[in-house]
């Protein structure tokens, strides 16, 4: 007698983003294995994330090399300018790239961290004498030469900056890594005189020896990040009293550049992955706090094989906070809408990028830096260039692992995706040989009402939805479905997959 | 003129006495030879030389007699030597010297001659101290005072210290707090404070200290003069009972002076009254003597009057 087909519905699969720390079959099938240049998007489904246009048309002073950090500069008067580093310059510009590098002053390596602070924007990189810019000066300039500038000497070389409650404060400096200093108030350009000062915390890692890496304040208090411990301080906005409010152990930050705000919180990367430092301080660096559980050994490898730069950037329009290994270029994208049961953010992975720094503008704008210069994070290609968008289920058991699954049919419904060529794929039993099956989405362009095809053509809705029957060969035990796409200019969100099999005998 | 008249006058008188002088001369000798006036007149002449004679020797045994008497007194009230000694052993000396002179000597007994040497010694050195400079004294003084500071000093230090590293606070350096946090600058401005303090209370110290060493010195110095002192005052009695001596010796010698000198002087006014009986009697004879009688030796009269009696007449 013929069985009937059993339909196993994958809604919004991947909504709970990639995890790799469960076991696979015991996997809820919301979770991915893979989800390659995928984002969630607005209604939770996984989807293609946007590309990049390279807004840079003259990159001669960049040469070959790709920008490390973008900043812009504002001042109260409304004053802006597109800041970069990068080919041991610092630079300029958006569609022309300038070299603004101060004559006279040598740079070998392109690690700076730069933040805008009381009209005036200041670059530091440990080693350098920091470097500022103002509009009243116009251009960039050794901070010893700033008409205003006290105290600046090599002690105070530091690779951490950060601006906050009223002044800056630097810190990791070549030889002392537990000394921070501060400016004067207002005056990121007086380091000696007025209320400047500095404060040793060698005595206070709460396990004995630590190393500053970053810096980071929030709700009035002044964040220390060790490697390995964290140390916190309260009334930093009188910096002779503050006082030491809370200390975590075991649980730093890899590197300075990974510290982001969420505006209600201070997201940072350390060795065991992305942490949240509200959770942290609240739960003291307990294991769950980590939001970046469902990746952690993923994270854990990529922190270990990393031999270059960490950059980040949190998009509140976006609803990402995006963390690159530059040396090998890879990008995690964590949806900071909102996290799971286990307290994680969801996470997809954006592979072979080529991104090397981030920032976002005043007015939302994410800019990536690339060897071609600035880019802007919208479209649906990389500058021209289409990506790989992949999504890959755990590997599904029905609920009953003991019995064969043969599949007949898969049904993915697509949301846009104009004209793309899609592979479904599907393999058992953790193969990881997958049998694949190509369509091709139709050409639908749009055509709104009232616009100039309306006469001509028939008006559309606003995004195409395909949805497709494919039949599918072969048993197991388990399955693992996948869904391949070259995203080049359209976007493409994965509805569902109704996965159709008949259950088979018991092995 | 008046002058050559006056000349003339004189000259003329002078040769008219000239004349007569020498006529009386020789009345008055051939009167005198007479026996009824020479016999009287050469008795009385004899007794009137004998009181003349008695008064000369009367006034040289007064004389005599005072110098005996002055030598006599003068022995009598020669100053006589005299010993004191105190119950303790001190005691005093004098003696007349060989030139006249009074020599006085004191000594103390070994005990107070020990204690005087001590007090003086001490009295020395309190002197000593109070001349030396104030600066080493202050210093130590100082430093006295910052060794009873310093461990309630450590002690905050370590609280401070304790507390800022609770906080978190220990490698704080501010400018505005030369370089250190607000409470180590309070700390430090106390202890600044405390050792400003302690540096002027040491100079006051030192002086209140030099002022008493140079009390204590005075002090010492004083007692050291005490048994010297006490020795002067143990021989007032002794000098008292010497001046009562001394005055009683005064009024013997004047009233043996007095005695002497009455004796003396009724001596005289006997010899001068038996000298003044005799000078009578002898100038009773003489007056008898040449005394005119009615048989015409009223010449002779009038030529010892005119002797004797010149002026008289």
């Amino acid at each position: 007698m013929a069985q009937q087909l059993q339909s196993i519905n994958l809604v919004a699969p991947a909504f709970k983003g990639v995890n790799t720390e469960d076991s696979p079959l015991a996997q809820d099938p919301s979770f991915a294995e893979i989800a390659d240049n995928a984002v969630i998007d607005k209604r939770g489904r996984i989807a293609a994330r946007k590309g990049h246009t390279v807004v840079t048309t003259n990159k001669t002073v960049l040469g070959t090399d790709s920008l490390r950090s973008i900043k812009e500069y504002k001042d109260n008067a409304g004053n802006t300018k597109i800041f970069s580093v990068g080919n041991n310059k610092i630079i300029s510009g958006t569609t022309t790239l300038a070299d603004e590098t101060p004559g006279g002053y040598s740079i070998s390596a392109n690690d700076w961290k730069i933040v805008n602070f009381n009209d005036h924007m200041f670059f530091f990189q440990r080693g350098y004498e920091p470097l500022i810019y103002s509009n009243h000066v116009g251009s960039v300039e050794a901070l010893s030469s700033h008409p205003h500038a006290t105290g600046v000497a090599s002690t105070m070389y530091g690779h951490e900056v950060l601006a906050a409650y009223g002044r800056l404060w630097t810190a990791d400096f070549s030889t002392n890594k537990s000394t921070i200093y501060w400016s004067d108030l207002l005056d990121g350009a007086a380091w000696s005189g007025g209320s400047s000062g500095n404060i040793d915390v060698s005595k206070v890692w709460p396990d004995g020896y630590d190393e500053i890496v970053a810096l980071a304040a929030h709700n009035g208090l002044l964040i220390i990040f060790g490697k390995h411990s964290i140390i916190v301080y309260d009334g930093a906005t009188s910096p002779a009293s503050m006082t030491l409010s809370d200390t975590v152990a075991g649980i730093g930050c890899v590197n300075r550049d990974t510290v982001q705000y969420t505006g209600t919180d201070v997201l940072f990367l350390s060795h065991t992955g992305l942490k949240s430092f509200g959770r942290t301080i609240q739960e003291k660096s307990m294991p769950i706090s980590s939001l970046s559980g469902n990746i952690t050994k993923d994270i854990i490898a990529a922190l270990q094989n990393e031999t270059e730069f960490f950059r980040s950037v949190y998009s509140p329009e976006e609803g990402f906070y995006l963390l690159t290994f530059t040396g090998q270029d890879v990008t995690y994208c964590f949806d900071v809408r909102g996290t799971l049961e286990n307290g994680s953010y969801r996470v997809t992975r954006w592979p072979s990028t080529k991104f090397t720094s981030f920032t976002r503008l005043e007015d939302g704008t994410l800019h990536i830096g690339t060897t071609d210069g600035i880019s802007t994070y919208t479209g649906y290609s990389d500058n021209g260039s289409g990506y790989r968008f992949k999504y890959y289920s755990p590997s599904l058991t029905f609920g009953d692992s003991s019995r064969v699954k043969i599949l007949k049919k898969l049904k993915p419904t697509l949301v846009g995706a104009n004209n793309a060529t899609v592979f479904l794929k599907w393999a058992y039993d953790f193969e990881t040989t997958y049998a694949t099956a190509e369509f091709t989405v139709g050409n639908q362009i749009t055509g709104f009402y009232g616009e100039s095809e309306y006469t001509t053509v028939e008006f559309t809705a606003g995004q195409l939805t395909n949805a497709r029957v494919l039949n599918t060969t072969g048993y197991g035990t388990s399955v693992q479905v996948g869904l391949e796409s070259e995203i080049d200019g359209f976007a493409l969100s994965l509805q569902e997959i109704n996965v159709m099999a008949l259950i088979g005998k018991l092995l | 003129m008046a002058g050559p008249i006056v000349t003339g006058n004189t000259t003329s008188t002078t040769e008219e006495s000239s004349g007569g002088f020498l006529d009386m001369l020789g009345g008055l000798g051939s009167y005198l030879m007479q026996p009824d006036v020479l016999l009287p007149g050469v008795v009385g002449g004899l007794l009137t030389g004998e009181a003349y004679g008695r008064l000369s020797d009367i006034g040289r045994q007064a004389r005599t007699g005072a110098e005996e008497l002055a030598a006599t007194q003068l022995e009598q009230t020669q100053f006589r030597p005299f010993t004191v000694t105190t119950a303790t052993g001190a005691g005093m000396g004098t003696r007349v010297t060989p030139e006249g002179g009074i020599e006085t000597t004191m000594g103390l007994s070994p005990e107070e001659v020990a204690l005087q040497q001590q007090l003086m010694g001490g009295a020395g050195g309190f002197f000593g101290q109070a001349v030396q400079p104030r600066e080493d004294r202050e210093q130590a003084i100082f430093e006295r005072m910052r060794r009873a500071q310093r461990p309630e000093e450590e002690r905050q230090r370590l609280a401070l210290e304790e507390r800022l590293a609770g906080q978190g606070r220990l490698g704080v350096s501010s400018a505005a707090y030369g370089g250190a946090t607000p409470e180590m600058l309070a700390m430090a401005t106390a202890q600044e404070e405390a050792r400003n303090r302690a540096m002027l209370g040491a100079m006051q110290q030192a002086q209140a200290e030099q002022m008493q060493q140079a009390q204590l010195g005075q002090a010492f110095l004083g007692a050291g003069y005490v048994p010297q002192q006490q020795l002067m005052a143990a021989t007032q009695p002794a000098q008292q009972l010497a001046a009562l001596q001394q005055q009683a010796q005064l009024q013997g010698a004047g009233l043996f002076g007095e005695a002497t000198m009455s004796g003396l002087e009724a001596q005289l006014v006997a010899e001068q009254a038996r000298a003044n009986l005799l000078g009578q009697t002898g100038a009773g004879l003489l007056s008898g003597a040449l005394t005119p009688r009615s048989t015409g030796n009223s010449s002779l009269i009038s030529a010892l009057g005119s002797i004797f009696g010149q002026g008289g007449s």
